[in-house]
């Protein structure tokens, strides 16, 4: 998996050399940011259910013809699985706070989703509606503090490029 | 590979829910500082500790550098010297990341058949893997032993915690065991 400090590794590994101080130093530098991001990672997750929830529901509303007969979100079934799909990219978006990359999202929602979703004929449109939703719902200070939420924003909109 | 905040999100991804332990995470960001300055206090005495541990080993063991011996000629007491380097480096790695992984995939993996097909002695390999292990500890306390150290004394006087980081010395000595396992 992606991040600062395993680059780092991969890089000083490479060279057969041990962490040098710069190396130290570009870990240092991600660990500074971190705290920022922990604290988007654990608000994110006490709420992931509503947040997912309120996405998917805005989603529905701006694209209501999911609901019509044979559209993707058209009986019971199909609706559990949109909200899922919504809250596996807020999952996804979670483990990328933990991680401080893009790396979970990358590996396990971007990677080969153009080719899922062509398969099963689903839209895209909607999902991009669900997570820019999200995107411009969170708030501060009263879900997370500023630099938290510039962590949570960056992400979201990582992943909204990659569906459109 | 992966480090301390990617094994807990693939931990998590196994049964689909957010990572929830956060608090051990924003340990390990609070302590960072003080993860850096182990590594960088066995970085920066890596030559010291590889030699004296290769020279503790042989020390208790002459019969290695008689004709014969595993470390005879110079050629292959060089490359014992490497891969006592190889170790400390990847513990050092596996001690940055805070995770194992690098440690198990890149180092240890088929180590102890390699060594068994070349004929390299577990005893004497473990050996000076526990004298690393004691010496790492030492640095990162900042107490190497005075008596054993005599002229060559190094500290790397930097300012210690009330509890001389225990809990990365204790981290350090897992990943040394984790080698001795390995070969052993």
């Amino acid at each position: 998996m992606k991040s600062v400090v395993t680059t780092v590794i991969a890089a000083a590994d490479a060279a057969g050399r041990f962490p040098s101080t710069s190396d130290l130093e570009s870990v240092q530098g991600s660990i500074q940011r971190a705290s920022a991001r922990l604290e988007a990672a654990e608000k994110l997750a006490a709420n992931l259910d509503n947040v997912a929830k309120e996405a998917y529901d805005a989603c529905i509303k701006k694209y209501p013809y999911l609901n019509n007969a044979g559209e993707a979100n058209s009986n019971d079934t199909f609706k559990a699985k949109c909200a899922r799909d919504v809250k596996h990219y807020m999952r996804l978006i979670q483990y990328c706070l933990v991680v401080g990359g893009t790396g979970p999202l990358d590996e396990w929602g971007i990677a080969g989703g153009r080719e899922v979703y062509r398969a099963l004929n689903l839209p895209t449109a909607p999902y991009v509606e669900a997570l820019s939703f999200a995107r411009n719902r969170g708030c501060t200070p009263r879900d997370m503090s500023a630099q938290a939420l510039t962590e949570y924003n960056a992400l979201l909109d990582y992943a909204i490029n990659s569906l459109s | 590979m992966l480090d301390a905040f990617s094994r807990a999100v693939v931990s998590a991804d196994a049964s689909t829910s957010c990572v929830s332990d956060i608090n051990a995470l924003k340990k390990f960001v609070a302590e960072g500082n003080r993860r850096l300055d182990a590594v960088n206090a066995i970085a920066s005495n890596a030559s010291c500790m590889v030699s004296d541990a290769v020279a503790g080993m042989i020390c208790e063991n002459q019969g290695l550098i008689q004709a014969g011996g595993n470390c005879y000629p110079n050629r292959r007491m060089a490359a014992c010297l490497r891969d006592a380097e190889i170790v400390l480096r990847y513990v050092a790695y596996a001690l940055l990341a805070g995770d194992a992984s690098v440690l198990d995939d890149r180092c240890l993996n088929g180590l102890k058949e390699t060594y068994a097909a070349l004929g390299v002695p577990t005893s004497s390999t473990v050996r000076a893997v526990q004298i690393m292990k004691a010496q790492a500890a030492a640095h990162i306390k900042d107490q190497p032993s005075e008596a054993l150290a005599g002229a060559r004394l190094r500290k790397m006087g930097s300012i210690v915690t009330e509890d001389r980081c225990a809990s990365l010395v204790s981290e350090a000595g897992s990943y040394f065991d984790r080698v001795i396992s390995a070969l052993s």
